[in-house]
C-alpha cells in the first residue's frame, strides 16, 4: 500500500518513534513531558565521550565550602547525576560530604535564575535578554567611576584574580567574604605566631585531641579533610584509640563523638585551655611566654568554667602524655565575643605541648577572604555614599549577617546593585539586576583552597538555563563597557583560564603546555606534595595572651548559641531537599528549625518537646519549637543557622526562623555567634517536630554495641568481653537461657546453611565499623543520589514516612551516675540482606526472594504493596511508597538529576536497600566483557564510597582475601539481633570506648 | 413432613415448643416480605451512603496512594487489616450456630440460624474486600491468585498471606452454599404463598422444589454433608487468618496460642454480632414468639464461654511473655497496657475479658436491653482487640528507633464506615427478600399435627 493512501494512524516507523521517545522519556528524560521530543535523531558521527548507558567521569571541584575538595562527576547521557569524591585530591582524598554531594540539587534546582533579570519600574522583576542585560550593567559603570565595588564569595584561584583585576581597572573595591571565615583562627595566629595564615591540621596522628567548641566534623575549616584524619585516631585501625575530649556548652555532631565532654560554661572555653597549657608547660614556660600562663592555674579555670580542677588537671596531664596531641578552636559555635582570646589560647596549648609542626602544620595556608573586617569596610563605604554600583557575586549579606547590622537598608541606598549567581536568594532579591551565573559544573574555572593545591573546574554538561561563567560576565561586561575595563580582550573565560595554565606550565617547565593542561584536568588538578612545615616561634604577642571574662549583650537568664546546621551550613544548604530531608544528625530534626533547652532547663520551665518558645533578645524576637537536647549545658539554649530564608526559592523560604534575628550588629572583626543573651518563654502553641528519632535508647537489646580499649586491645570478642566484665551477653539473658539459646540457634544455622548457595558464586557483604562511624550521614546523602530516594517533605516526614533506605540512628546511653549527661553512639542501619530474611518467605508474589549471589531482592514491578514483608523486618529497614512520591519529589528539573541505572519506583511498591546492585551488576559486566572475576575494590557501595570515615566496607565474602571478610573476622564484629537467627551479611565492629573517669 | 434422618431432638425442651401451626408459621414468615416500612427503607438509604462513603474513600485511595490513611512506619498494618479480621470474625458465629450446633443436635440454632448464616455469607464478603482495599497497587490484586500467565509466574505458598485467599474463598463458597441449600425449601413456602412477578423469581429460586420423600431425603443428607464440611472451616479459617501473624517473627504475634485464640475470639466476637442483630430484628419483624428469651439466654451462654476463653488467652499471653525471658515480648506486653496505646490495650481487656464475665447472671442474659449493649461492647472490644494485636504491637518491635504510633485518618474511618454500610446494605436487603427464619425448621419444633387443616403439607 503506498504511503499517500496510508491512513493518519500508527505505521511502523512512527510507532518506534513514539517507543523510543516514551522509553527514552521514561529513563533518561523522566519527569520530562514527552511533548518536549519533537524528534529523535540519532548521531551522525557517535561522540567520542558519551557511549549511551556508559557512564562519563570528569574530575573537578566541589563549591559548597571554603574547603576546596576535588569531586568525581558522573554524568550519563549528558547529564550529571552523582557526585563522588576525587581519590587523587590531597583534600579530601575520594571522599566527599553531604553538603558537597548535594551541589547536583544546586545545579538543578528549580530555583535557579534561569534568565537574566530586571527590575521593572512597578518593583517585580522582568525576564531581559543576555545583551539588554551587559549593556545596562556596562553603562552603568563607566559613569560611576571609581565608586564600584565587589562582593564576592567566591574561594581564591584565578577567578578571584581576574576579578581582582577587574575592579582594579575600575578603581573599585573588591571584597572577599563568606560568613564562616574563621576570623579569630587567623587573628589569633597573627598575634601568637606572627603568621596570617590558616595551618593544616593532621588529625590522623594525633594522640589525643581536645577541641575548644571547634566543629571540626561539620563546618570547621575542612571537615571532610578532618573527618578522615578524626577516623584514623579515634578509630581501632592501628591497634589504639586516640582519646577525644570535647569542651564547649554545647556538643554537636563532633562534640557527641568525644570520649568525655566537659561543659564549661559559655565564653569560659580560654580559661580552661590557658590552665592545661599551664599544666602542661609545668614549671617551665618556653622562652618569651615569660610568666603570662602562671596565673591560670585549674583551680582558677574550675572556677571560671565550672569544671573541676582536678579533672582539668587530669585531662592535662593526658594531653601532655600523648605525643603529639592536637587542640583546635574557633568553631562557629563557639565564636563569642572572647574567641580571638580562645583562639589564642590554643594556639599556646599546642604550642608548650609541642604540637606546632607535629599536629598543626603551618606553610599550607588555607586562604579565607577579608573576612568581616573587609564586610565592614564595604559597610563603611556604603555609609559613606562611596558606593554607586555594588555588584554581589555568590554572597547574600542580607540573609547571612545578622539582621540588626542593617546590609538590608544599607544595600537599598546603593544606587545601582547587580546580583550574579546562581539563586534568586535575600540579597539578590534586593538588586536592580540580576545575572544568572554558571554551576560550578557548568564551567572551567580553578580553585587553590591552599598552597600547593590548585584544583580544576569544568563544565560537565551543557547549562540547565541561560546562564554564563561569572568570567565571560566579566569579559562581556569589559567588551561593552570598554574604557578602563578595555584591557580584558580575551575571547572567553575559558581562553583567559588556558593561557593562565600556559603560564603555569611555563613555570613549571612542562615541556608540552596541552599535555600539562589535559594531565590536570584528569587528574582534578595540580597537586603539589605538601609542604613542609614552616618554623614557628612565639612573638611578642604570644605573652599577651589572656583570658577575659565573658560579657554578653543583653542580660537575660540564657545564653544564645547560634551553631552552623550540620547540613545547611550558613543557610546556603537550605534550598535543597537531600539536605532538608536528610535529619540534622544530632537532634534527627528535619525541614524546620527549633530551640535546644537542657532536659533541666525544660524541667524547669516545665517545656515539652514541641512547645513553641519566644526568644527575646535586645535585637528581636523569635519563635521556634522546643526539642530538649541533653548535650546542652542548662544555662544556655541553642538554634540551628540556616533557616528563616525570605528568598532563595520554594525549597527554603518560608521554612523555619533565621536565629540570626537575635543577634546585634557585629563588633569589631567577626560576628559574634555566641554572646547574646535571650529570654526563654512559652507561648502555648505547639507544633509536632519533623524528627526521624524514634525511642532513642537501645533498651538493652545491644545495637550498638561497644566494649573499653582495654578490652579491644586485648582482642576480645564482644561475647567474651560481656562474660569477662560478668555481664550477660545481652543484658535481659541470664547465662544459662544464653546457653540454650546458642544451642537452639546453632542448630538453626545448621540447618538454614543446607539451603546455601553454591560457593561459586560471590555472596555480598559488609563490615561497618562503629569505632570510625561519626555519624555524619554522608552515606545517607549518597544513597538519595545513587539510588533515586524520594524526598517527602515535612508533613510526610510527620508520619514517619522517610524513604531513606539508609539512616543514623542515635542512641542514647545513660551514664552511671545520672547527673552525668548520656553519652551517643550511633549506628547505620540499612537493610541487612540476611541469609535467612524474615522478609522473604512472607511475600506471597515473590517480590522479596533471595538472590543467588546472596542478596535479598526486591522485584518492584512484582510487588502488589502487601506490606507484610516491612512488619516482619526486624530492621525495620523496608520503606514503601505510600504517595507517588515519584511524581512529587522531583519537581522539574531537578528529576534531571535521577540515576537511570536504577529504577524510580511507582507508589504503592515496597522498597529497600539493595546493595547498590546496579553497580554490582555493572562491574560484572564489565569483568565477563574482559573474561575475568571481579577485583576486590574494584567497585563499592554508594555509601562505602561516600564515607568520609571509611567506616563502610563492601565485598565479597566468599572471596578469602577480600577485605570485607578480612575485617569481619575482626573479634570485635557482631551482628545486631543475632539471637533472632536473620543471618545478616552485615557486620558490625563494635565501638571502642575509653574508660569513663570519675 | 421429613421422616428421614432429619435430627429430630429427643427431649425437646418445652421452652422451644410453639403453639402455632404451620399455616401460622409461613404466613408469619412470609409477612415479613412484604412491603417494606419506611424505616426499613431509611435504614437501607443509611448502608446504601455509608457504603458510597467507603467506596469514594477506597477511589481516593486508588488515586492517591495509601497515604492518606494513617501509616506511620513501624506500623504497615493497621485499620484495615484490624477491619479484616473483625469481619471474618463475625462470620465465624454464623457458621458456628448453622453447622456445629446442627450436628450436636442444639435444637435452640432453629430460630437463629438462618439470619446468623446469611450473616456470615455477608461478613465473608466484606471481609474478601479487605485484601484488594489494603494493597498498594489494588488494581494487580489477582496476582495473588494461582492463574495460568505467560509470564509463568507462581504464587508464594509459603507465605501465610496466600493461604488466607484460600482460606477466604473457600469458606465464602461453603458458606454460600451451605445457606443457599437451606434457603431452598422455604423459598418454595414463600413461592407458594406470592403472586404475580414475585413468584417467577421465587419459583426459580426454588429450583423446582416439591416437598416430595425423595428431595426430603436428599436435602436433609445434602444439609448433612455440608454441616460437615462447614464445621472444620470453623476451626481452620480463622486459624489460617491467625497465621498471618503467628508466622511471622514481629514479638506478640509470633505464638503458638494465636490459632485457639483467634478461634474463640472470632465466634465471640460473631455472637456479639448476632446479637447486636437479632434483638432490632426480631422486633422489626415481629418475630418475638419464634426467637424468644430461651435463644438469647443459650447465645449469652455461648458468649460468655468464649469469653472466657478470650480471658484466659489474654493471661496466657502475658505468662508466656514473662515466661519466655523474651525482652521484645516483655517490652510488647508492657507497653500493651501502659505504652503510648494504653487506651486501646484497655478497651480490649475491658470490654472482652471483663464484660463478659457480667453474662455469668441469668437476670442479665435474659435482659435484652442489657444484651444489647453488652453486645455492643463486644464489636467494640473485638475490633480493638485486632487493632491491639495487629497495630499496637507492629509500633515497638525490634529496633526502639524505629518506633512510632499509628494515625486514624479520615480515610481509615472512611473505609471502616464503608464496609458496615456494605454489610448491613446486603443483610438488609436479604432481610426483606428471603425468610430470615427458617420456615422448614421451625415447623418442626411444633407438635406433629393431627389431622388438622391448614398445615403446609
Amino acid at each position: 500500500m503506498p504511503d499517500a493512501d496510508r491512513p493518519a494512524g500508527m505505521d511502523r516507523r512512527k510507532f518506534l518513534t513514539v517507543l523510543g521517545a516514551t522509553s527514552g522519556g521514561a529513563l533518561a528524560l523522566s519527569g520530562c513531558s514527552t511533548s518536549r521530543v519533537e524528534k529523535l535523531v540519532p548521531y551522525l558521527v557517535q561522540s567520542e565521550d558519551q557511549i549511551p548507558g556508559i557512564p562519563t567521569w570528569y574530575a573537578s571541584t566541589c563549591t559548597e565550602c571554603e574547603a576546596g575538595c576535588g569531586v568525581h562527576v558522573r554524568t550519563r547521557e549528558g547529564r550529571a547525576v552523582k557526585l563522588e569524591g576525587n581519590p587523587e585530591h590531597p583534600v579530601n582524598q575520594g571522599k566527599l560530604c553531604s553538603r558537597g554531594q548535594a551541589a547536583l540539587q544546586g545545579l538543578y534546582n528549580p530555583g535557579r535564575v534561569k534568565t537574566p533579570l530586571a527590575r521593572k519600574p512597578d518593583g517585580s522583576f522582568g525576564p531581559i535578554t543576555w545583551d539588554d542585560a551587559i549593556a545596562r550593567l556596562a553603562g552603568k559603570l563607566a559613569p560611576a567611576g571609581g565608586k564600584v565595588a565587589v562582593l564576592s564569595g567566591a574561594g581564591p584561584g584565578s577567578f578571584s584574580d581576574f576579578l581582582a583585576e577587574w575592579t582594579a581597572a575600575l578603581g573599585g573595591k573588591l571584597v572577599r567574604w563568606t560568613p564562616f571565615d574563621h576570623e579569630p583562627v587567623r587573628a589569633a595566629n597573627r598575634q601568637v605566631f606572627g603568621l596570617d595564615q590558616l595551618p593544616a591540621h593532621d588529625f590522623a596522628n594525633a594522640k589525643y585531641i581536645l577541641s575548644f567548641g571547634a566543629d571540626f566534623l561539620e563546618s570547621w575549616l575542612s571537615p571532610t579533610e578532618n573527618q578522615r584524619g578524626f577516623a584514623e585516631a579515634h578509630g581501632f585501625s592501628d591497634g589504639d584509640v586516640a582519646k577525644f575530649v570535647y569542651v564547649g556548652a554545647r556538643r554537636d555532631l563532633t562534640g557527641l563523638n568525644a570520649d568525655e565532654w566537659l561543659s564549661v560554661k559559655p565564653g569560659t572555653e580560654a580559661a580552661l585551655a590557658l590552665a592545661v597549657a599551664n599544666v602542661v608547660a609545668g614549671g617551665n614556660p618556653p622562652a618569651g611566654l615569660g610568666s603570662a600562663l602562671a596565673q591560670f592555674t585549674p583551680a582558677f579555670a574550675a572556677q571560671e568554667t565550672g569544671v573541676p580542677a582536678a579533672v582539668i588537671e587530669r585531662v592535662a596531664r593526658e594531653f601532655a602524655a600523648a605525643k603529639p596531641g592536637l587542640a583546635v578552636a574557633g568553631g562557629i559555635g563557639a565564636q563569642h565575643a572572647g574567641a580571638t582570646e580562645l583562639c589564642a589560647a590554643v594556639n599556646l596549648l599546642n604550642y608548650v605541648a609541642g604540637n606546632v609542626g607535629q599536629t598543626v602544620r603551618f606553610g599550607a595556608d588555607l586562604p579565607a577572604g577579608d573576612g568581616y573586617a573587609g564586610m565592614a569596610r564595604l559597610e563603611a563605604a556604603m555609609d559613606a555614599g562611596e558606593v554607586g554600583v555594588l555588584l554581589v557575586h555568590e554572597a547574600n549579606p542580607v540573609y547571612a549577617l545578622p539582621r540588626a547590622s542593617g546590609f538590608a537598608a544599607r544595600l537599598a541606598k546603593v544606587p545601582y546593585k547587580v546580583a550574579v549567581g546562581l539563586f534568586l536568594d535575600e540579597t539578590a532579591a534586593a538588586c536592580d539586576l540580576v545575572l544568572p551565573a554558571h554551576h560550578a559544573l557548568e564551567r572551567w574555572d580553578d580553585l587553590a583552597p591552599r598552597t600547593g593545591v590548585r584544583s580544576l573546574m569544568q563544565p560537565v554538561m551543557e547549562p540547565v538555563f541561560d546562564s554564563h561563567a561569572p568570567g565571560d560576565i566579566l569579559l562581556l561586561v569589559a567588551k561593552k563597557a570598554g574604557g578602563l575595563l578595555g584591557k580584558f580582550t580575551d575571547a572567553s573565560w575559558e581562553a583567559r583560564l588556558r593561557s593562565r595554565w600556559q603560564a603555569l606550565a611555563a613555570e613549571r617547565n612542562a615541556s608540552d603546555a596541552g599535555e600539562f593542561w589535559r594531565g590536570a584536568l584528569q587528574r582534578g588538578g595540580l597537586f603539589d606534595p605538601a609542604p613542609e612545615p614552616t618554623q614557628v616561634s612565639l612573638t611578642e604577642g604570644a605573652s599577651e595572651v589572656t583570658y577575659t571574662r565573658p560579657a554578653f549583650d543583653g542580660n537575660a537568664a540564657l545564653v544564645f548559641l547560634a551553631y552552623p546546621h550540620p547540613m545547611l551550613h550558613d543557610g546556603r544548604g537550605t534550598n535543597k531537599p537531600w539536605l532538608l530531608e536528610n535529619a540534622d544528625p544530632v537532634t534527627k530534626i528535619t525541614w524546620h528549625s527549633w530551640v535546644e533547652l537542657a532536659p533541666e532547663t525544660a524541667r524547669r520551665m516545665n517545656v515539652e518537646n514541641g512547645e513553641i518558645l519566644r526568644l527575646t533578645s535586645p535585637h528581636g524576637t523569635i519563635e521556634a519549637p522546643a526539642y530538649v537536647y541533653p548535650g546542652l549545658r542548662p544555662d544556655v539554649v541553642a538554634m540551628p543557622l540556616g533557616f528563616g530564608h525570605t528568598a532563595y526559592g520554594a525549597f527554603a523560604q518560608g521554612r523555619g526562623v533565621n536565629a540570626l534575628d537575635l543577634l546585634g550588629a557585629p563588633k569589631g572583626e567577626y560576628v559574634a555567634y555566641a554572646s547574646t543573651r535571650v529570654a526563654a518563654e512559652k507561648t502555648g502553641a505547639w507544633k509536632k517536630l519533623a524528627t526521624v528519632e524514634g525511642v532513642p535508647r537501645q533498651l538493652g537489646r545491644g545495637i550498638a554495641e561497644a566494649m573499653p580499649v582495654a578490652a579491644a586491645k586485648q582482642k576480645l570478642s564482644l561475647e567474651e568481653y560481656h562474660l569477662e566484665a560478668h555481664e550477660p551477653e545481652h543484658e535481659f539473658n541470664p547465662p544459662l537461657e544464653v546457653q540454650a539459646l546458642k544451642g537452639w540457634s546453632e542448630s538453626q544455622q545448621r540447618m538454614a546453611t543446607k539451603g546455601d548457595y553454591t560457593r561459586d558464586l560471590p555472596k555480598w557483604g559488609m563490615a561497618i565499623d562503629l569505632a570510625r562511624c561519626t555519624g555524619c550521614q554522608a552515606c545517607v546523602t549518597a544513597c538519595y543520589a545513587e539510588n533515586n530516594i524520594p524526598t517527602i517533605g515535612e508533613q510526610e516526614i510527620l508520619k514517619g514516612r522517610e524513604m531513606t533506605w539508609m539512616r543514623i540512628e542515635r542512641y542514647w546511653e545513660d551514664a552511671e551516675t545520672p547527673d552525668q549527661p548520656p553519652s551517643a553512639r550511633f549506628i547505620p542501619m540499612l537493610c541487612q540482606h540476611c541469609a535467612n530474611a524474615p522478609c522473604e518467605p512472607v511475600c506471597p508474589v515473590y517480590a522479596a526472594y533471595h538472590t543467588a549471589d546472596g542478596l535479598n531482592g526486591q522485584v518492584y514491578n512484582r510487588c502488589v504493596g502487601t506490606r507484610y514483608c516491612a512488619n516482619n523486618c526486624p530492621y525495620k529497614v523496608r520503606y514503601f511508597n505510600w504517595y507517588k512520591y515519584n511524581d512529587l519529589a522531583w519537581p522539574e528539573p531537578l528529576n534531571l538529576q535521577l540515576n537511570p541505572d536504577v529504577t524510580v519506583r511507582a507508589r504503592g511498591v515496597m522498597e529497600k536497600c539493595t546493595f547498590c546492585i546496579q553497580r554490582i551488576r555493572a562491574t560484572q559486566n564489565q569483568a565477563r566483557v574482559e573474561s575475568r572475576g571481579i577485583r576486590d575494590g574494584e567497585f563499592t557501595t554508594a555509601c562505602a564510597q561516600a564515607c568520609p570515615s571509611d567506616a563502610i566496607v563492601f565485598g565479597n565474602m566468599m572471596d578469602p582475601e577480600s577485605r570485607v571478610a578480612a575485617i569481619k573476622q575482626d573479634p570485635r564484629g557482631y551482628h545486631v539481633l543475632e539471637e533472632i537467627n536473620t543471618r545478616p551479611a552485615i557486620t558490625y565492629l563494635a565501638k571502642v570506648l575509653h574508660p569513663v573517669e570519675a | 413432613m421429613a421422616a428421614v434422618a432429619h435430627p429430630r431432638p429427643a427431649g425437646r425442651k418445652p421452652e422451644l415448643e410453639i403453639n402455632q401451626t404451620h399455616a401460622d408459621v409461613t404466613r408469619d414468615v412470609v409477612a415479613t416480605l412484604s412491603q417494606p416500612s419506611t424505616g426499613y427503607l431509611m435504614l437501607l438509604a443509611c448502608a446504601v451512603a455509608m457504603f458510597v462513603a467507603g467506596l469514594l474513600t477506597f477511589l481516593i485511595l486508588v488515586k492517591d496512594g495509601l497515604g492518606h490513611a494513617g501509616y506511620t512506619p513501624p506500623v504497615f498494618w493497621s485499620v484495615y487489616i484490624t477491619t479484616f479480621v473483625f469481619w471474618i470474625g463475625i462470620g465465624h458465629a454464623g457458621t458456628l450456630i448453622s453447622a456445629i450446633l446442627f450436628l450436636f443436635r442444639s435444637p435452640w440454632r432453629t430460630a437463629v440460624y438462618r439470619s446468623t448464616e446469611a450473616m456470615t455469607v455477608f461478613a465473608v464478603m466484606t471481609a474478601a474486600l479487605f485484601p484488594i482495599i489494603h494493597i498498594g497497587r489494588q488494581w494487580i490484586f489477582y496476582w495473588l491468585l494461582p492463574y495460568p500467565n505467560q509470564r509463568w509466574l507462581w504464587p508464594n505458598f509459603k507465605s501465610p498471606l496466600l493461604w488466607d485467599v484460600f482460606a477466604i474463598s473457600t469458606y465464602f463458597t461453603v458458606s454460600a452454599t451451605f445457606l443457599v441449600v437451606g434457603l431452598v425449601p422455604d423459598v418454595a413456602a414463600v413461592r407458594d404463598k406470592v403472586t404475580g412477578w414475585r413468584r417467577a423469581v421465587y419459583t426459580f429460586a426454588a429450583v423446582g422444589w416439591q416437598g416430595t420423600d425423595n428431595q426430603w431425603r436428599h436435602y436433609s443428607r445434602a444439609y448433612l454433608y455440608l454441616a460437615a464440611l462447614a464445621t472444620p472451616l470453623v476451626l481452620s479459617v480463622h486459624s489460617v487468618v491467625s497465621w498471618d501473624f503467628a508466622s511471622s517473627i514481629v514479638p506478640a504475634w509470633h505464638g503458638t496460642i494465636f490459632a485457639p485464640y483467634f478461634v474463640a475470639g472470632a465466634i465471640y466476637s460473631g455472637l456479639g454480632m448476632v446479637i447486636t442483630l437479632l434483638i432490632p430484628l426480631r422486633k422489626a419483624l415481629k418475630l418475638e414468639h419464634m426467637i424468644t428469651d430461651y435463644h438469647f439466654d443459650n447465645l449469652a451462654k455461648l458468649t460468655l464461654l468464649t469469653g472466657s476463653i478470650l480471658f484466659y488467652s489474654y493471661s496466657m499471653e502475658y505468662f508466656i511473655a514473662w515466661y519466655s525471658g523474651s525482652l521484645f515480648e516483655q517490652t510488647t506486653f508492657w507497653r500493651r497496657p501502659f505504652g503510648s496505646m494504653w487506651w486501646a490495650g484497655w478497651t480490649m481487656i475491658i470490654c472482652n475479658a471483663f464484660v463478659s464475665q457480667l453474662l455469668w447472671f441469668r437476670k442479665i442474659r435474659v435482659n435484652l436491653a442489657a444484651l444489647f449493649v453488652i453486645s455492643i461492647f463486644i464489636n467494640l472490644g473485638m475490633w480493638f482487640e485486632r487493632f491491639v494485636i495487629i497495630a499496637s504491637s507492629l509500633t515497638n518491635d525490634y529496633i526502639p528507633w524505629a518506633w512510632a504510633n499509628p494515625n486514624i485518618t479520615w480515610a481509615d474511618w472512611g473505609i471502616l464506615l464503608g464496609s458496615f454500610g456494605w454489610f448491613s446494605m446486603w443483610f438488609l436487603l436479604f432481610a426483606r427478600s428471603f425468610p430470615i427464619v427458617a420456615i422448614q425448621e421451625i415447623k418442626e419444633m411444633i407438635p406433629m399435627p393431627r389431622r388438622r387443616a391448614g398445615g403446609h403439607h
